[in-house]
């Protein structure tokens, strides 16, 4: 991280007066050391510090006047949300202050007939669906910290969850914003329509890890619940076969609500933790989900049935109930605490790839695991080609966290050399920070900047995120177990 | 006399935006010109012709991915994507017989196509142009190669400088790389036929039709006037104004849900079916505007809030005496006008009461030179454009003025 600035922490006090000034809120401004505590890191608990203050706003205009203070007094800033980001995109840092968006909590419009629904950043992602579902609608984007993230972290992060595949990530379901400058101007992007003026800033801003702006205000659209969704499991002799009935299903036209994949590890590990029935003779469990009316999911389960039979699945259930349904799902939804049953710490991955080079990059994923000694379990969104990684290790044994770190660089390595990315769904933050260039060249990285310097010529906002440092510590440090586990512990993993 | 530049190879390309920004020679950006008259003339003594940077570097069915060099036409993409019963889901209209009469059917690039983010009626479900835009490569006005995305559907590394790309007219930077998600026709399709000559009827027609659960994948209002420049037979015979609303899918289900939808709006009118090609052809003409095409009359876009589609329509209609089609439920209106007059401020006045925005698409250039073709942002997204603009092409060498007072200069909104 970049060099806290010693100028910025002598004038802490000055700084301390001018945020109670603008927040006179209750609790409103934190700066007790052990108040400031549970804002040292987000869910990625690895890195710790300490911000030098908490500001928690409650309106745009004291969002605007605490903007345009630290730009003034060239103060850095950190947004923050529910802090479940998985990157490190919320790490405080000493000198700066960290913007808590988190009583920003209202629903402010349901607008049925436009299909959108207006709220505030500290809104949970489920909140959303919470307040529209009565009338048989939800908010499709659904990462599984839904219950506790907020929307602005959503956009942040562009979130996306089982049903992107089929509904699209945050970016494609947002219609506006209202966000504010660090020079603290007030902007307003989209709105309940399809279209803005100028650039499409809105889509540029989803996605750029509170390097920007903070956002203070969110349109989305909504949806209408499916009528039906039933589930099929299937599972077959090796996970080329499970890739290619992948393949054939999208190539079929068929876009499943849900499509996921398990391999050997981890299809034994969850069912020796939920119990759900899966097969524990396969090498790859496919789960699929079919949604829409009744008529259109039974034929489609029949069809996929078929093109499944045809790509050698030796195993097929059907769902016949929901909570059949539902069963399948769980051992799914407990893949990471099944993980973390069987081995004292896990690393999670998180790359996406061309989905044709699934095999390929498994089996490259096995060659490093005898390389590196530890073994790794693997849960993914098949349908998307987004891969979640499992990497097992026990910190106590020393050196394991170091192994499994290179061991985690060297897959995202693997993914980016096959065409694919380093991050699907959980972003760069500081966690990837460093690997952006086995991706991106110089140039490429320096018109990512200039946008950056469009918003932000000052680099205040988020500093120490998403760009690589040259001198950053370059080494890979991810969550724990034991301790996600213990902070979020209502949240199912994916 | 204008001079152009062709370059065959992203080498040239950066050859020759090398040239241009070291003798400050603004370059005039050109696919194959299908769109040359939507936007601001631009001021610019050289043509960079990108008709020459073509061809497809992958084309991966089964991924649902396709890589293609800018210039590449769309007929031939259309062909090779038909070969495999694939389609740009966004189904992109055909702009040729709206802004420049006589240019060839299906002409235009795909480089044309993103710069200007074009989408058509399927808008609604899945998203605009930009939405499939899976990565690119490009030179800036920096003369400097540069990439952002890449191939996969899922990508959260780094700023998603494709939107970006998406509808920034050339101005940004120039693209020769681009990705696309395709995916696979649907195995049918129908569309629900209403008679209803009434504006604001067929608006909130569209809007229930909308909110209810039969996934409609596009939604318009033709006038009777205009139902008979569609030239299909089926939809000429009813002989009234009519809302249309698309089912796609499984056989079974898109029965079942046209079949949901007649009910659901049975107190508007009559209704009939379109199958298959019929309806094909059909939207195709909606994504084409084929009732104001042929390049008579001065034509808007105005696009806003879905739900108020029925009353801005009828509204401007009133107001202007000019002809109207609405597309995507009601959130994208066109509205030609019979005279001369381009009426931008009633137009705009209008729009801005909705919280629509107006944009001038079709009209003489001495009209484009008068009046603001997009629709102006406030001051301070005015400042912000503008600066992305200097940071992505400090000389100002890429179409200068093409969007004009849509990027106004720091503070000029
Ligand atoms: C158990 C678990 C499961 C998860 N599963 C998924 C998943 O399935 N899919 C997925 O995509 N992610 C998942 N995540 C990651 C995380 O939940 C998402 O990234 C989420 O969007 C973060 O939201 P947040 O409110 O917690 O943001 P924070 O962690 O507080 O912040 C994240 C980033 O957003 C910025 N930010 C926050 N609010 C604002 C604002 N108002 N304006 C501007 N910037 C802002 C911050 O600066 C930071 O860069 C998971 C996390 C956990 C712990
Ligand atoms: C009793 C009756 C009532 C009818 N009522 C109507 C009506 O209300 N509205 C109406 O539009 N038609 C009507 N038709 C005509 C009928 O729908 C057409 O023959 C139509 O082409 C059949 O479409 P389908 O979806 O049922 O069959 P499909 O199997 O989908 O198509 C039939 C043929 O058209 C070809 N085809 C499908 N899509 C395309 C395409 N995009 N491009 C080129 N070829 C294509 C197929 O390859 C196949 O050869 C009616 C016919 C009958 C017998």
């Amino acid at each position: 991280m970049p060099e806290p600035d010693q100028s910025t922490l002598a004038r802490r006090k000055d700084i301390i007066a001018a945020m109670r000034d603008i927040v006179p809120n209750e609790g409103g401004v934190i700066v007790d050391e052990d108040r400031l505590r549970p804002y040292e890191c987000d869910g990625l608990m690895a890195y710790r510090q300490l911000p030098m203050i908490v500001v928690l706003p409650e309106n745009t205009g004291q969002v605007a006047a605490i903007l345009k203070y630290c730009h003034t007094h060239k103060i850095r800033v950190v947004p923050r949300g529910a802090g479940t980001g998985l990157s490190g995109g919320a790490l405080p840092m000493a000198d700066a202050i960290t913007i808590s968006m988190m009583k920003f909590n209202r629903v402010l419009d349901i607008d049925w007939d436009n299909r959108a629904v207006v709220v505030q950043p500290g809104v949970t992602n489920l909140g959303i669906t919470r307040a529209v579902e009565h009338k048989g609608f939800y908010y499709a984007p659904d990462p599984s910290s839904q219950i506790a993230c907020s929307i602005g972290g959503n956009i942040a992060e562009n979130s996306g969850g089982v049903h992107s595949l089929k509904y699209g990530l945050t970016t494609n379901n947002v219609l506006g914003v209202e966000m504010v400058t660090i020079e603290g101007e007030i902007l307003r992007i989209g709105g309940k329509g399809l279209d803005q003026s100028g650039y499409d800033l809105l889509g540029v801003i989803t996605g750029s890890e509170g390097l920007l702006g903070i956002v203070t205000e969110v349109t989305v659209r909504i949806l209408r619940k499916p009528e039906t969704a039933r589930a099929l499991l299937l599972g077959f002799n090796s996970s080329e076969e499970g890739g290619n009935c992948v393949a054939r299903i999208i190539a079929d036209g068929i876009i499943p609500g849900g499509l996921e994949m398990m391999d050997a590890p981890a299809i034994k590990a969850t069912e020796g933790f939920v119990h759900a029935g899966y097969p524990l003779d396969v090498e790859a469990l496919l789960l699929v989900e079919l949604d829409g009316p009744k008529v259109e999911v039974d034929y489609l389960i029949e069809r996929v049935g078929a093109i499944a039979r045809e790509c050698g699945a030796v195993y097929s259930r059907i769902s016949e109930s929901e909570d059949e349904r539902l069963l399948f799902w769980s051992g799914r939804k407990n893949a990471f605490p099944a993980i973390g049953r069987i081995s004292p710490d896990y690393i999670c991955m998180d790359g996406t790839i061309p989905r044709r080079r699934l095999a390929e990059v498994l089996t490259g994923m096995q060659v490093l695991s005898q390389r590196h000694g530890l073994r790794v379990a693997n849960v993914f969104h098949a349908g998307d080609g987004n891969l979640h990684p499992l990497i097992m290790f026990d910190a106590n044994q020393p050196g394991e966290l170091e192994r499994a770190e290179a061991f985690g660089a060297d897959i995202l390595k693997l993914c980016v050399e096959v065409g694919g990315v380093l991050s699907g769904e959980h972003g760069i933050g500081v966690e990837k920070r460093d690997l952006m260039p086995e991706m991106f060249t110089e140039d490429d990285m320096k018109h990512q900047e200039r946008l950056k310097l469009a918003f932000d010529e000052d680099e205040l906002l988020n500093p120490g995120k998403v760009f690589p440092t040259l001198h950053g510590c370059g080494e890979l440090k991810t969550l724990h177990a034991r301790e996600v586990a213990s902070k979020f512990p209502d949240i199912p993993r994916f | 006399m204008t001079e152009v530049i062709s370059p065959a190879t992203p080498e040239q390309l950066r050859e020759a935006i090398s040239w241009a920004l070291g003798s400050k020679t603004p370059l005039e950006i050109i696919g194959s010109g299908s769109k040359i008259s939507y936007g601001h003339a631009v001021a610019a003594s050289h043509v960079l012709d990108l008709s020459k940077l073509t061809g497809v570097l992958f084309y991966e069915p089964e991924e649902l991915v396709m890589s293609v060099r800018a210039g590449t036409s769309l007929a031939e993409i259309h062909g090779i994507l038909r070969d495999k019963n694939q389609q740009f889901h966004f189904e992109p209209g055909n702009f040729p017989g709206l802004l420049a009469d006589g240019v060839a059917d299906h002409a235009g690039t795909i480089g044309g196509l993103i710069a200007c983010n074009i989408s058509g009626p399927r808008r609604i479900k899945v998203g605009a142009a930009r939405d499939h835009l899976l990565g690119f490569e490009a030179i800036s006005g920096r003369a400097e190669d540069f990439k952002s995305g890449g191939r996969v559907m899922k990508n959260v590394t780094g700023f998603d400088l494709s939107k970006l790309m998406a509808g920034s007219f050339g101005t940004l930077s120039v693209m020769h790389t681009i990705t696309m998600k395709v995916m696979p026709c649907d195995e049918k399709t129908r569309t629900v036929l209403i008679a209803c000559d009434d504006m604001q009827i067929a608006g909130s027609a569209m809007t229930r039709a909308l909110g209810s659960e039969n996934e409609v994948s596009a939604a318009a209002w033709i006038a009777r006037e205009q139902v008979v420049k569609l030239g299909l037979d089926i939809v000429t015979g009813i002989g009234t104004g009519i809302v249309a609303l698309r089912v796609e899918g499984p056989a079974p289900s898109v029965a079942w849900r046209c079949e949901a939808l007649r009910k659901l709006l049975a107190d508007i009118g009559a209704s009939e079916e379109l199958h298959s090609a019929n309806s094909n052809a059909f939207w195709q003409a909606v994504a084409d505007v084929v009732p104001f095409a042929g390049g008579i009359g001065l034509l808007w876009r105005v696009s806003g809030p879905p739900a108020s589609g029925g009353a801005i329509a009828a509204k401007l209609a009133d107001e202007t005496g000019g002809k109207i089609m609405m597309d995507w439920a009601g959130a994208q209106i066109w509205l030609q006008l019979a005279g001369g007059d381009a009426m931008a401020d009633k137009v705009r006045d209008i729009a801005v009461s909705y919280d629509a925005r107006a944009v001038l698409v079709r009209a003489p250039e001495d009209i484009r030179n008068q009046v603001p073709v997009f629709h102006a942002e406030d001051a301070a997204l005015a400042r912000i454009n503008a600066r992305i603009r200097e940071n992505f092409d400090p000389e100002g060498i890429l179409n200068p003025g093409r969007i004009g007072h849509m990027i106004a200069k720091r503070g000029n909104a």
